[in-house]
């Protein structure tokens, strides 16, 4: 096992060289002249041409690919178009709020996804399977955006109890966490239903309740273990998307996170950032499903990695 | 109940009655669950309306207007009440189902199909082939979906299609991985163990054995998606791709109402509901068709 | 390496952000603005706003009063030649920098040769690329000699850009002077945290009597409208500007706030690509003046807030020439179309250079009304690269893909060059400029380049008069509305005030106890 986990961290190499090479070429394809966007409306040609030369964007594009790729190996990211601060330090001050804010979310969408999933699945085809439902289809079909609108107009503006914008204190995390976890509570709770369904008709749940074990332990002893897999894979998908910061939620609460970093980066066309985040993203991802992978084994002993 | 049951099993397949297929098998077993059979009624209410919806919609979707109206709730005239720009908003929701629909069930159907082959084949061979399909979507996840976006638009151009395109390149990455979670658990169980040392083909084992016991997954991240689906076409247009306003689609209905929706709801919660009933319609669907698929459930 | 440090960052900056400065700045006035700054460098942006927080460290030798009239600030007077090349400053004595260093002629020179230095690439350049020489003449008298008369030059004194930064500061900070400004104005810089404030605190030995009249400010960047509504209503934000018009109403009804709403120089305008059939035909771009109701339009995408446009340029510019507003006349508009030879309309494309709920909304408005008279309009809002790329840098005027153009303009320097120049000249053709109309009037050319040389008010005026006439009859545009400055204060904030270019004076700012 230690093995296969070297294996995959030295694996890494290879996968973020690629995506720094795609990232690359990606990022030049797209419409959009980031000197131009740098100097404003107000510009004239020859200030975008100053601007231009300033952020290097003048040279051949070999010549920033090499030097790109070189100062990335190096650890250095290089600075941010629209900031002119150094990248690492742009991303570096706005990953904790975001990873806290997943953090937070994953928790209480995991916990109460799970409880109602099981709920859902020992109760099915009767009324709380179906409130269970209702719930988990609504969490999916109202935007985030007007949730979090919802949320602050009721709690922030209607009754004073929470803070509206901002990451200092714990009640900041409230509003923005609950509107980031409803659609993956919702995933949550039909995931696991399913996979409880799916687990309470084997033979050895028959087994285990014709041995006579309470219905309480046949579920969390023999179920459970055996339906975690989706549930467990669905879990690492959706810490993934929400790690890449909410877009959307971060908007409305004005969280300080990499989301809206990445869309002023991508609307003022800023590669360095674009670049940085993108690879930050998919060593996340690399990572956590490994540890989804590990995960596996730990589940299922008869997975075993090679 | 056991006179629809006969005429249904007729119309079906026009099989003799008492022979047992597996399709009539199937429809015996749907039919038993009533909360299924309405939601596939409903499902299919919608698939009505929604290719009959410019007749049957009370006012045109898009070019009936009246600045006098703005914003106003649901009364006699407009049953929905009035979006921002003066227009009936039933209208443009029954207009709406149309692309929404479309371009939502479409694009999860590509997305979940290819995912689905590309998570069986890298779960139950593993070594190389899974290590590059799953760094594969690693690289497809991490791709923000705003910077994919745009690249679908700068190499593609903008279009409906393209959306159904951009949409199932979101989902494939993730049907990939939750198949082939399930698939590397199920390729050790020991009714696969037993095919594979009567001699069964890969391929037999694949559809036969494994795909069925991941169909569950499946269905539910399905029916889940589609909702995600119809609003994250919506984010699109706001990117300059896809429906363009003021083509209405329920994603894009919301999106118009960011700027209304505090200080009149109603043009945000119509059109809410509209994928709530849907994507809830589908749910209840794919549970039914699950439970009436599942052969183990017949004896409980 | 590069995760190593970027982890190592994000800890500290989570250990920094404690919760000790929201509790000390309980009391001093949070003023709330849509756009972050991207800098505090004032000569180094081009978005209003980022300036609007820079005043509040540094000041020009002029500024533009709430009326956008120029007004002495750091000089107290100045004499022009006839010939319009040589301006003489006198200087106010006994102002000091933030640092302790004073203000003299030497720093007029060293902030004039920082921005004309084109080593130095800075954004504001082509705004003072006209300077020849600074020569200190005595330590408060300053000369500046022009390589061309230039009218607006005092205007573009007085934008915000052109503010004047310690010398010292300069030296010591060189580039990093954009995380560290050190000015005259009448807050002293505190922190800059890019993810959440701008703070800064009373300057001691600021020149005005009695001045600043509060402790601290603090701007507070929160880019989502509904948000920064919100704000205003829990009391966590003192003023907050744009704020979206369609919740203006509610705001209003609420007691502890004051909405305040002013014309603005901001045209909105959607312009026609000439060089293109059916944009090529006067009686078209006639038509599509006429099928529009303005008035319709301030009311269902700006809530009211918003007037018809009265010509070209908005009334708050100097030197702006009203005209009647282009009545709403859809019969007339068919007539017109059937006489250029399309009875039964045409198709064409209509982008709006924002993706913002207003601006979506203005773009079907038109869209609807010009399906009135037979028109067939796809709409598309552009996102800033799309914008960029298809509009602003289209190599070849023939083959640029822009028709109708949905955008908006206000002039920064606050006079009728701006305002002209950069969006009906010849040369302004993209990817110079903006005249995304293609337009092109020898006449009008004329008219403006001899404007801008002129130094004489009534030749001025007289000239951008018969420009905005001429370009008035030719319809390149159609002009829509002007929009309003919406914004609103806790009813215990005064002393802030947006100005029509939506740049905001925060120097009386004041909190009652």
């Amino acid at each position: 096992m230690l093995t296969f986990f070297l294996k995959r961290l030295l694996g890494l190499l290879p996968t973020l060289a690629i995506v720094a090479v795609l990232v690359f070429l990606f990022v030049h394809m797209l419409p959009g002249d980031p000197a131009r966007l740098a100097a404003g409306q107000d510009a004239d040609q020859q200030t975008v041409e100053l601007v231009r030369a300033e952020l290097g964007l003048d040279r051949s594009l070999p010549e920033q690919f090499g030097r790109y790729f070189l100062n990335m190996a190096r650890g250095d990211a290089g600075l941010s178009i629209r900031t002119r601060r150094p990248v690492a330090t742009e991303i570096g001050e706005r990953f904790l709020p975001t990873l806290l804010l997943t953090l937070t979310s994953m928790a209480w969408a995991v916990a109460f996804g799970l409880v109602i999933g099981i709920v859902s699945a020992v109760y099915r085809n009767e009324w709380p399977d179906r409130l269970g439902m209702t719930l988990a289809v609504s969490g999916i079909s109202f935007p985030a955006f007007a949730l979090g609108m919802l949320l602050m107009q009721i709690f922030s503006v209607g009754l004073g109890w929470l803070p509206t914008v901002g990451a200092g204190s714990w009640q900041h995390y409230i509003l923005p966490s609950l509107t980031l976890g409803a659609a993956v509570a919702a995933v949550m709770a039909r995931f696991t239903r399913a996979s409880f369904v799916e687990v309470l008709g084997e033979d050895f749940v028959r087994t285990a309740r014709a041995k006579g074990l309470k219905e309480r332990v046949v579920i969390a002893k023999h179920c459970l273990r055996n339906a975690l897999i989706p549930v467990v894979t669905m879990m690492g998908l959706q810490f993934g998307f929400l790690l890449g910061g909410s877009i959307v939620v971060e908007a409305v609460f004005n969280w300080p996170g990499v989301g809206r970093l990445l869309v002023d980066a991508v609307n003022q066309r800023d590669y360095p950032v674009i670049q940085a985040l993108v690879l930050m993203f998919s060593l996340e991802f690399i990572l956590i499903n490994l540890v989804v992978d590990l995960l596996y084994g730990l589940i299922n002993p008869t997975i075993r990695y090679k | 109940m056991t006179q629809t049951a006969l005429t249904a099993t007729k119309a079906v397949a026009a099989i003799p009655t008492g022979v047992r297929t597996p399709w009539s098998e199937f429809w015996r077993k749907f039919r038993r669950q009533h909360v299924a059979v309405v939601a596939l009624a409903f499902v299919v209410l919608l698939v009505a309306v929604a290719i009959l919806a410019p007749w049957i919609a009370p006012y045109d979707a898009e070019t009936f207007f009246d600045y006098d109206r703005i914003n106003e709730g649901p009364s006699l005239a407009h049953w929905l009440g009035v979006d921002p720009l003066g227009r009936d908003i039933l209208s443009r929701i029954l207009v709406g189902g149309r692309i929404s629909l479309a371009t939502g069930f479409l694009s999860v159907a590509i997305g979940g199909l290819i995912g689905t082959v590309l998570g069986l084949l890298a779960g139950y061979y593993e070594g190389w082939w899974d290590r590059l399909v799953m760094r594969l979507s690693d690289v497809l996840f991490a791709f923000p979906g705003i910077l994919l976006a745009l690249g679908v638009v700068a190499i593609l151009g903008s279009s409906l299609v393209n959306v159904v395109v951009a949409v199932s390149v979101f989902s494939v990455p993730a049907f990939a991985r939750l198949v082939r979670g399930n698939t590397l658990v199920l390729k050790r169980a020991t009714y696969v163990e037993a095919a594979r040392s009567i001699g069964a083909s890969d391929r037999t084992i694949l559809t036969r054995h494994i795909l069925p016991g991941t169909v569950s997954s499946i269905v539910v991240y399905f029916t889940m998606r589609l909702g995600t689906s119809i609003i994250t076409a919506a984010s699109l247009s706001f990117l300059g791709m896809g429906a363009q306003p003021p083509t209405p689609e329920w994603g894009a209905m919301l999106n118009d109402a960011r700027a209304d929706m505090v200080s009149s709801p109603h043009v945000a919660i119509f059109p809410s509901l509209a994928i709530f009933l849907t994507v809830l319609a589908f749910n209840l669907l794919g549970d039914g068709l699950r439970d009436a698929l599942d052969p183990k459930l017949d004896r409980a | 390496m590069l995760i190593r440090s970027l982890l190592a960052t994000g800890l500290l900056c989570g250990l920094l952000a404690s919760p000790v400065a929201s509790a000390l700045a309980a009391g001093d006035p949070v003023l709330v603005i849509g756009v972050p700054p991207e800098t505090l460098d004032p000569y180094n942006t081009n978005t209003t706003l980022t300036t609007a927080v820079t005043k509040s460290f540094y000041e020009g030798l002029f500024e533009f009063d709430k009326d956008l009239k120029v007004r002495n600030v750091l000089a107290e007077s100045y004499e022009v030649t006839p010939d319009g090349l040589t301006y003489t400053f006198k200087l106010r004595e006994g102002v000091k920098f933030h640092d302790g260093t004073a203000f003299d002629a030497n720093a007029v020179k060293a902030n004039l040769e920082r921005v004309l230095n084109p080593e130095n690439r800075l954004a504001r350049y082509n705004q003072f690329n006209r300077v020849k020489t600074v020569e200190v003449v005595s330590p408060f008298v300053v000369r500046i000699t022009l390589k061309e008369p230039f009218g607006p030059f005092i205007n573009s004194l007085a934008h915000a850009s052109a503010a004047m930064i310690s010398p010292a500061a300069l030296q010591k900070w060189g580039k990093d002077i954009a995380f560290h400004p050190v000015g005259t104005g009448p807050f002293i810089f505190v922190e800059w945290k890019q993810t959440d404030s701008v703070k800064g605190a009373r300057f001691a030995d600021y020149w005005q009597a009695g001045l600043p009249k509060v402790d601290a400010i603090t701007w507070k960047p929160v880019p989502e409208n509904g948000t920064r509504a919100a704000m205003l209503q829990t009391g966590e934000a003192d003023f907050a500007f744009p704020l979206p018009y369609e919740q203006a109403k509610s705001l209003g009804e609420n007691k502890k706030l004051k909405v305040i709403a002013q014309d603005s120089i901001i045209e909105r305008y959607v312009s026609m690509n000439m060089l293109q059939k059916p944009f090529d035909d006067l009686r078209v771009r006639q038509a599509i003046n006429y099928a529009i109701n303005k008035e319709a339009l301030a009311k269902v995408a700006f809530s009211g807030y918003a007037s018809p446009a009265k010509g070209i340029v908005p009334a708050g510019v100097l030197y702006a020439h009203p005209m009647n507003a282009w009545p709403y006349d859809p019969a007339k508009a068919r007539q017109l179309l059937k006489e250029a030879g399309y009875a039964n309309g045409f198709e064409t494309t209509l982008w709006s250079a924002y993706t913002t709920s207003t601006a979506q909304k203005a773009i079907q408005f038109v869209q609807q009304q010009l399906a009135q008279v037979g028109i067939k309009v796809q709409t598309q809002a552009l996102e800033p690269g799309q914008r960029v790329e298809w509009v602003q840098t289209a190599p070849d005027p023939k083959t640029a893909r822009v028709r109708m153009y949905y955008a908006g303009w206000s002039s920064s320097t606050g006079e009728a060059d701006w305002a002209l120049r950069p969006l009906f000249a010849t040369e302004a053709w993209p990817p110079k400029l903006n005249n995304t109309a293609y337009y092109s009037n020898p006449e009008v050319d004329a008219l403006l380049a001899k404007a801008l040389v002129s130094t004489k008010d009534e030749e001025r005026a007289e000239l951008y008069a018969k420009a905005q006439e001429l370009i008035y009859k030719d319809a390149p545009w159609a002009p829509l509305v002007i929009e309003q400055n919406l914004y609103a204060t806790s009813s215990r904030l005064s002393g802030v005030v947006v100005m029509p270019d939506g740049n905001i004076d925060s120097r009386q700012v004041a909190v009652a106890p």
